[in-house]
């Protein structure tokens, strides 16, 4: 096997240079690899600082929907647009606001699965870097969308709001398909917000007793708009699941503009009626 | 015709139908339209929002949570139901900034570019009267005031992030409630389609400068169906109710016995259900405990828009054989051209010829052979001499005295407002009267394979006016019967009258037949103003009989012309066709419908 005790020096120097170009290789590659490992090593963004949309600030509900069920207290029995199963109805038509006082439970129709339904102000603001805080005028009620904790405590009170885990949902990178084009090429463009609420205590859908139970979910998306007058909004799309009391994913929009501060936030406590 | 010259005509004036015929060449003009997160697919609408209102309908007087001024809220309360017995407004779609609110099982596809696989466009199809929508994704721009308005509209899409975003102009007149609650043609639509795992969130916002203080927002649900089967939706007239033709169902301000009900069935309080930008704020809940209202913010009236403001006249291909051109300061002008020649109705301004004669040309470069005048104002016929001296009819034979330029056609007293008796100062030159005049119901051409009807209706603007017929092309070039800009102009002095008006809208009613859903079909160019169908003379119709119907009945009682000014029996359409200013404003327009309707001088509805 000559030729492998004595390569000809041709092939030495071929191998020299290949050896060199390999070693020039291998040492960017290294150090591109060290960079990417350092990267890799480094915690992710926070939630404040991936966020795809700003939330934060004073926002008001503009009520062009449902107003005779979000500006006032609808009659007993007026449920309509909600689908409501037997066992629903039944516990609509026994509504006893006076009962509901009494028994400390007046904030009911101002818990997780109508909040957003409510007629006020929210002040939005991060807690934390990882906690999304959404305060309500309107019953003065505190919501904590939580990116970092995805699990509940299996015990534990979560009150009317429940708990309620986030994640940003971004807007996905333009790719191209095709033979070699299958790479992602740009950045998200904007996104939106999801929210899954479990663990709360039941209540009303409507302020008239119409229910949702414990062991409903609701899961909300957040999207920004900006309107060609300059006028800011967020719209939150809220879609109830509840085996108790519907027969199908009760979902509603629910809109809100930007305020300029707090000027004319107006806190309130819970009524039953 | 030379093929270049239609393509750059087109092209020029942005007509939505000739825009398709271009599209390939769009395509490859336009940047790429940034993808977003696909929409298409089958969507079946969630009512769990306004139910009441969006399925079994409305109850009259209910604007609760409606920003709207004084002029939608009187506009909904003259509002009669039995208007929709009507032939003319059974089929009428609903409008796309209404119809996500209906049954409204949707279906979205996109229309994708073979060559460049570019998103072109996307479309919509809502099951209730199945209107089909298309949303352009290629950059092209908005066609110009002067096009037609649809019940859809004209719609451009760009991505924000998923976020689909849309912006849509060129509306029909159109509902924001089904009772009664008018959106304008003067709104701008701005929508936002967000698609969040199997639900599809349609967010539209309404900014009417007519008819609403703030613009206005609603939200729409639907849930992916890939099982969904949209039926088809002919829509058939039929006579409902057989009533004298003319007649427009409606309320009399304070004589709608109904718009109490509303509250009091809901234990609304009739405040709120009256509406207003300030009841849609949570304000408004504790404001009768103490609290300021939030003003109600009130825009100026809008400016009424121009036909085309940029000082050029500009050529707007109708259908066949017929064309508009439209410049500011003058008439429209309707145009004809073929193998024959050019016929044009209305010469519009003197000042206007050079720029008008510009235009013909890029579109025919035959003889003018006639021009036929609508009135014998001088925005009409001013133009007369000099554009018919560059003409050429054919005449000889019997005809008398062959006349070297193009023949002027008129009614007479058209004739007689241009000419004077001898030995007094013309009006105008003689080279610019009618060489060709009519005294009787109507005048018929044939010119360009085509048969024309001249037809005159007495006592209208004034008492010379001429409506022209293309049949073929089918056409019809209203003159100032029509406008699309302001109030009829009623020349009282010679000969108008609002009976006339009303009159020559309702044979105007009777020549147009709609293609398909109360669209297309006949199309109209007015005197002033914005290219029409049906549905648009509709509502000019349906207006003037209202604010006829409401002075007639102040009339009735006695009530001076002060009285009924003070009375606004047009407040509903001020802010589309009224002014303050120039030289018709809302005041002289309520004083000839009032002096019209005078006992000594007003004259019966004729139809």
């Amino acid at each position: 096997m000559r030729s492998m005790g004595r390569k000809p020096q041709s092939s030495q120097r071929s191998q020299r240079k290949t050896s060199s170009a390999f070693s020039a290789f291998s040492a960017v590659a290294f150090s591109a690899f060290s960079a990417f490992s350092a990267a890799s090593a480094q915690p992710p963004p926070s939630a404040r600082a991936a966020a795809p949309i700003d939330l934060t600030g004073y926002w008001v509900s503009i009520v062009t929907e449902d107003w005779r069920y979000r500006m006032m207290t609808p009659r007993k029995g007026d449920y309509a647009s909600v689908p409501l199963n037997a066992a629903a109805r039944k516990a609509a038509d026994g509504w006893d606001p006076a009962k509901d006082a009494a028994s400390g439970n007046a904030c009911r129709s101002y818990g997780v699965g109508n909040i957003m339904r409510v007629a006020g102000r929210v002040h939005i603001t991060w807690q934390d870097e990882d906690t999304l805080k959404v305060e309500s005028d309107a019953g003065t009620q505190t919501r904590l969308l939580r990116f970092a904790d995805p699990a509940p405590s299996p015990s534990g009170d979560n009150g009317w709001q429940g708990y309620s885990v986030a994640r940003w949902q971004l807007a996905g990178p333009q790719r191209r398909g095709g033979p070699g084009r299958g790479r992602g090429a740009t950045p998200p463009r904007g996104g939106s917000l999801k929210v899954v609420t479990t663990k709360m205590k039941a209540g009303y859908l409507r302020k008239n007793g119409v229910p949702y139970s414990e062991k409903a979910i609701v899961t909300e998306y957040f999207d920004r708009h900006t309107e060609p007058n300059g006028d800011q909004w967020f719209t939150v799309t809220t879609v109830v699941e509840d085996p108790t009391y519907l027969d199908e994913p009760f979902i509603t929009s629910s809109h809100f503009k930007k305020e300029p501060d707090g000027a004319k936030w107006h806190p309130t406590a819970c009524r039953a009626e | 015709m030379k093929r270049g010259h239609r393509l750059a005509v087109a092209a020029a004036t942005g007509v939505a139908a000739a825009a398709v015929a271009i599209l390939p060449a769009i395509a490859q003009q336009m940047p790429a339209s940034t993808p977003g997160y696909d929409l298409s697919g089958e969507w079946a609408p969630r009512f769990h929002e306004d139910q009441p209102e969006r399925i079994p309908g409305p109850e009259i007087g209910d604007y609760l949570g409606l920003p709207i001024n004084a002029a939608a809220r009187l506009h909904a309360d003259s509002w009669d139901a039995s208007i929709l017995t009507l032939p003319e407004h059974q089929c009428k779609p609903h409008p796309s900034d209404y119809s996500p609110r209906g049954p409204a099982n949707l279906r979205i596809w996109k229309e994708i570019d073979t060559a460049s696989q570019q998103l072109l466009a996307y479309h919509t199809h809502i099951s209730w009267q199945a209107p089909e929508r298309t949303i352009w994704m290629d950059g092209r721009p908005h066609p110009p005031e002067f096009a037609a308005h649809t019940w859809q509209g004209f719609s451009t899409g760009v991505w924000d992030g998923d976020m689909l975003t849309i912006t849509t102009t060129h509306l029909k007149m159109g509902w924001i409630r089904r009772n009664g609650i008018p959106r304008s043609d003067r709104a701008v639509v701005t929508e936002h389609l967000v698609r969040h795992d199997n639900y599809l969130t349609w967010i539209i916002v309404i900014d009417d400068p007519v008819y609403l203080t703030e613009p206005f927002i609603r939200t729409t649900n639907f849930v992916w169906d890939p099982h969904q089967q949209i039926a088809p939706y002919p829509c058939q007239i039929v006579e409902e109710i057989d009533r004298p033709q003319g007649v427009v169902p409606h309320h009399l301000p304070g004589q709608n016995p109904f718009l109490g009900e509303f509250p009091a069935k809901f234990g609304v309080s009739p405040e709120a259900a009256r509406g207003g930008a300030e009841t849609t704020y949570p304000d408004y809940q504790w404001r009768a405990k103490g609290a300021p209202a939030a003003p109600a913010r009130e825009s100026d009236p809008p400016a009424v828009a121009a036909s085309a403001s940029d000082g050029d006249v500009h050529v707007l291909p109708v259908q066949g054989n017929v064309f508009m051109l439209v410049g500011t300061g003058g008439a429209n002008i309707t145009m004809q051209a073929g193998d024959e020649g050019v016929l044009i109705v209305d010469a519009s301004a003197a000042t206007l010829t050079d720029k008008v004669l510009k235009a013909i040309r890029t579109v025919s470069t035959k003889p003018i052979r006639y021009i036929v005048d609508t009135d014998a104002d001088a925005d009409h016929v001013g133009g007369n001499a000099d554009i018919a001296k560059q003409g050429a009819v054919i005449s000889g034979g019997n005809m008398g005295q062959p006349y070297s330029g193009a023949a002027i056609i008129a009614h007479e007293k058209v004739l007689a407002r241009m000419s004077a008796p001898t030995g007094e100062p013309s009006p105008f030159p003689q080279a610019a009267w009618p060489t060709d005049t009519y005294f009787t119901k109507k005048k018929e051409l044939f010119f360009n394979g085509e048969a024309i009807e001249i037809l005159h209706q007495p006592s209208a603007h004034t008492d010379g006016d001429s409506l022209v017929f293309f049949r073929r092309s089918d056409v019809v070039s209203a003159g100032d019967l029509f406008l699309t800009t302001t109030y009829p102009v009623i020349d009282l002095e010679r000969g108008g009258n609002i009976q006339g008006i009303i009159a020559g809208l309702n044979t105007l009613l009777d020549i147009t037949i709609p293609r398909d859903k109360q669209e297309g079909g006949t199309y109209v160019v007015p005197g002033h103003g914005r290219l029409c169908d049906e549905a648009d003379l509709l509502e000019y119709r349906d207006m003037l009989t209202i604010v006829r119907d409401r002075i007639q009945d102040l009339v009735k009682k006695g009530a001076t012309l002060d009285q009924v000014n003070a009375a606004r029996p047009t407040l509903d359409y001020d802010r589309r066709y009224g002014t303050t200013s120039g030289p018709w404003t809302t005041d002289k327009f309520i004083e000839a419908v009032y002096k019209s309707l005078q006992p000594a001088t007003g004259t019966k509805p004729s139809r």
